[in-house]
């Protein structure tokens, strides 16, 4: 099997420095798009985002590979701020240039489709990665770029937010229909926007990490953790055993509750309400466990550089242990009924389909990746806190539509509640206090496989431990890329609720 | 169908009974911190600013002359303090924290000439308001704008229609639109972005209207003031009636804050603990 490391050799790229894990290269500018193109050919590109400031703008690409441990980090330096874009030969690059282009003013020249992905009421020429921050409230009059319209007899357009019905988040979207059928659907997305990595800038770690904690609320552990284990990895510190097991199973406790109240929402969107109660219950027991932990339903505040800020009590672990059964049963008794209801499978079955051939470009993760046949899992394929000591198994479907994402999450549950016991089965007695172990190598990657999917943090620290620059990938900026092609395979406009909370994406995630 | 209506019967009422009475069990996460000024030296309450992530803890000066001021509507919750100095900040506080005015969350000292903190009876002296809001007493409909939030408050939002909450038994209910609404419950930090959709949200309602800040980013502008493309808390934009503290509030902070808004419920939560003033 070909690993990483042979690819960048194979292509010339000399690898050198890196933190554990990390395969390090770079190449000239002018080679950039040769070399990201080749190995996209056999790599999942993972990441790619732009550094700018002072010196001359860098573009980093973040590469896995199936069976590779390691990640392959590539970076180049440019002359100037144009680059040739990735997108005609990398389709999954096309967002992420959209991104850095309004987010940095960099220009991929060639890139076919080059509208505004986040910004809507921003002027250009200002770029907000780039613009003073005290330009914030004098930057003048916005422009957004035009949404896309079908036209053609019979056609309309049904606007649906950005204010939702209920208690949701914030976003639009704009429904192509002739009647009944979903034509097309065209997505606003970025009204949360807050560019938090650039309020990071210049914070200390700790005032990084209440940020990170921030950037999604159901998803506040998965991407704090992923900050975390980057900054520790930067600083070549070592995680002590009990923290790490620790850390495993708050992980796994958040992705219960997740997956327990997208699972509610998919429920009510069919009508079937009792199924949804049934389930937010379940959520909400998670979550007063989460409390009785940590002090905080969605585990803020826990976490800190190097460990935990305090031990889980013995006695909250106890009294959780002692309910895993029941939500096991409870959970399975639910699906083994949800199984049996024609009326929900048949709202789920065929719904907001995105096909295998569809989704593979887009490398997408989590659930929605592995319901349309990608078998990406960062807690199997890199390993990190406790995942190296507890077994499990990774479903992955390719039917792509509401049911097979349905599937994948019911069966992730019994996984997490088997990754918890065994955590608890062999739960350490006492830490070992986090130590420094080589150089810090100033800069790295921390990820963790939150309940949406794959998570990617990446820090730079200046000489005196502050941030200079923090990337973060969390899994819905990836998995939005597609969406509006789901929404559109030949369902109706009723079939819109399910397809959302089927997909269960996270606009905070994405706006940032 | 008739298995899923057996299954629900059968696991009959599981929604709690507050506000008639406390709830110990959804009252494990705590809804805010409480400070006893007093029991801190000079030293520390310089420690305990230097040591907190945002501003809800500042302070200035030295040991021999500074001030302190805590802003429960800055605090994540993030319990830093509360584990380095468990003496002076506390989690003891109930559900029980929104209050009618931003000043009632914030409490502040001063020292000099090597004595303690002592609090500054002035601002932590507003008197817990009593504000009746007869129109609203019986039923409210509530249209909830998300104005960038972390999507925290959402989810407790949600779980406020779950069976442990069941937010319809004290006749609240969330309503799509903002012609049918009686009160705006706001979450997030104001974006750029989402201010005019808010604005919009909020001329769209009939008169009286209430509107309540939830959450911190709200409330003071949490963790996010400052920022880029963030305009700043909800009182920056529109006027607020009930500051509900949390990061997130937790779903009975929510009631309850829902619940003060409409005179149902008392004003009980001071960041000193009530140890100062009326």
């Amino acid at each position: 099997m070909t690993t990483l490391r042979e690819l960048a050799q194979r292509f010339g790229l000399a690898i050198g420095g890196g933190a554990r894990g990390e395969l390090r290269t770079q190449c000239a500018p002018e080679e950039f798009l040769g070399a990201v193109t080749a190995l996209a050919a056999e790599a999942v590109l993972a990441d790619l985002f732009a550094v700018t400031g002072r010196g001359q703008p860098t573009l980093t690409v973040v590469f896995e590979l199936a069976g590779d441990a390691e990640w392959l980090v590539l970076r180049t330096q440019l002359s100037g701020d144009s680059f040739p874009s990735l997108t005609p030969s990398t389709h999954v690059a096309s967002w992420y240039e959209r991104e850095i282009h309004e987010m940095h003013g960099l220009n991929p020249v060639g890139h076919p489709a080059l509208a505004r992905l986040r910004l809507h009421d921003w002027p250009v020429g200002q770029p907000p990665m780039r613009a003073a921050l005290e330009r914030r409230l004098d930057v003048g009059p916005g422009v957004s770029s035009p949404v896309p319209i079908v036209h053609g007899q019979g056609v309309f357009q049904l606007p649906l937010g950005p204010v939702r019905s209920g208690p949701q988040e914030s976003g639009e979207f704009l429904f192509n229909s002739g009647g009944e059928d979903l034509v097309a659907v065209s997505q606003l997305l970025g009204f949360k926007l807050r560019v938090v990595e650039r309020l990071a800038e210049g914070r200390t770690v700790d005032q990084g990490l209440i940020l990170a904690e921030r950037l999604a609320g159901v998803s506040a552990f998965s991407n704090a953790l992923a900050f975390v284990q980057a900054v520790e990895r930067a600083m070549a510190v070592d995680v002590g055993e009990q923290s790490r097991a620790a850390r495993t199973l708050m992980n796994e406790l958040e992705r219960l509750h997740n997956h327990f109240g997208d699972i509610s929402r998919l429920a009510d969107a069919t009508g079937l309400m009792v199924a949804g109660a049934q389930y937010a219950s379940l959520k909400e027991e998670v979550l007063r466990h989460c409390a009785a932990l940590t002090q905080h339903r969605y585990l803020r505040g826990i976490l800190v550089v190097g460990g935990l800020q305090a031990p889980l009590p013995d006695a909250a672990l106890r009294a959780m242990r002692r309910r895993l059964g029941d939500w096991l049963r409870r959970s399975e008794r639910l699906e083994r009924l949800l199984e049996d209801t024609a009326v929900f499978v048949d709202r789920v079955e065929t719904t907001g389909v995105l096909t295998k051939e569809y989704a593979a470009p887009h490398n997408l993760v989590g659930p929605i990746g592995r319901s349309t046949g990608a078998d990406r899992d960062c807690r199997r394929d890199h390993p990190y806190a406790g995942y190296d000591r507890v077994t499990f198994d990774v479903l992955v479907k390719s039917q792509g539509d509401a049911l097979a994402r349905l599937s994948v999450r019911l069966f992730e549950i019994r996984q997490s509640i088997r990754i918890i016991e065994q955590v608890l089965e062999a739960w350490p007695g006492s830490d070992v206090a986090a130590s420094v172990s080589t150089p810090a190598t100033g800069e790295a990657l921390g990820w963790s496989e939150g309940a949406g999917g794959e998570t990617l943090h990446w820090v730079a620290l200046t000489a005196d431990g502050r941030i200079a620059r923090w990337r973060a990938r969390p899994p819905a900026f990836v998995n939005w890329h597609p969406y509006a092609e789901a929404c559109a395979s030949g369902n109706n406009l009723t079939d819109y609720p399910v397809i959302e909370a089927s997909f269960g994406l996270s606009h905070a995630e994405f706006d940032r | 169908m008739s298995r899923w209506i057996a299954l629900g019967i059968r696991t009959g009422v599981r929604s709690t009974r507050y506000p008639s009475r406390p709830d110990p069990e959804a009252e494990i996460a705590p809804s805010a911190v409480t400070v006893d000024i007093a029991a801190l030296s000079a030293t520390q309450a310089l420690e305990a600013a230097d040591m907190c992530p945002t501003t809800a803890i500042t302070a200035a000066g030295d040991r021999d002359r500074g001030s302190i001021a805590f802003d429960a509507g800055q605090c994540v919750m993030c319990g830093r303090c509360v584990r380095a100095f468990p003496a002076a900040f506390s989690y003891g506080h109930g559900p029980e924290v929104a209050v009618h005015s931003r000043e009632a969350l914030r409490v502040a000292a001063h020292w000099a000439d090597g004595s303690g903190p002592a609090v500054d009876e002035t601002a932590a002296t507003a008197e817990l308001q009593r504000r009746s809001q007869a129109l609203f007493r019986r039923s409210l409909h509530v249209r909830h704008v998300d104005a960038g939030s972390c999507n925290g408050c959402e989810s407790e939002l949600q779980l406020l229609g779950s069976p442990q909450y069941d937010l319809h038994r004290l006749g609240l209910f969330f309503t799509p639109t903002p012609r049918h609404a009686d009160a705006l419950l706001v979450t997030g930090v104001v974006t750029r972005q989402m201010e005019q959709p808010l604005k919009d949200t909020y001329e769209a309602m009939p008169n009286p209207k209430l509107v309540v800040a939830a959450g911190v980013c709200a409330v003071g502008g949490g963790a996010f003031e400052g920022g880029l493309m963030v305009r700043g808390p909800l009182d920056r934009i529109l006027p607020v009636d009930v500051y509900v503290p949390g990061c997130p509030p937790t779903p009975l902070a929510l009631l309850h804050g829902l619940l003060l808004a409409v005179g149902r419920a008392e004003e009980r939560y001071r960041p000193d603990g009530g140890r100062h003033g009326a």
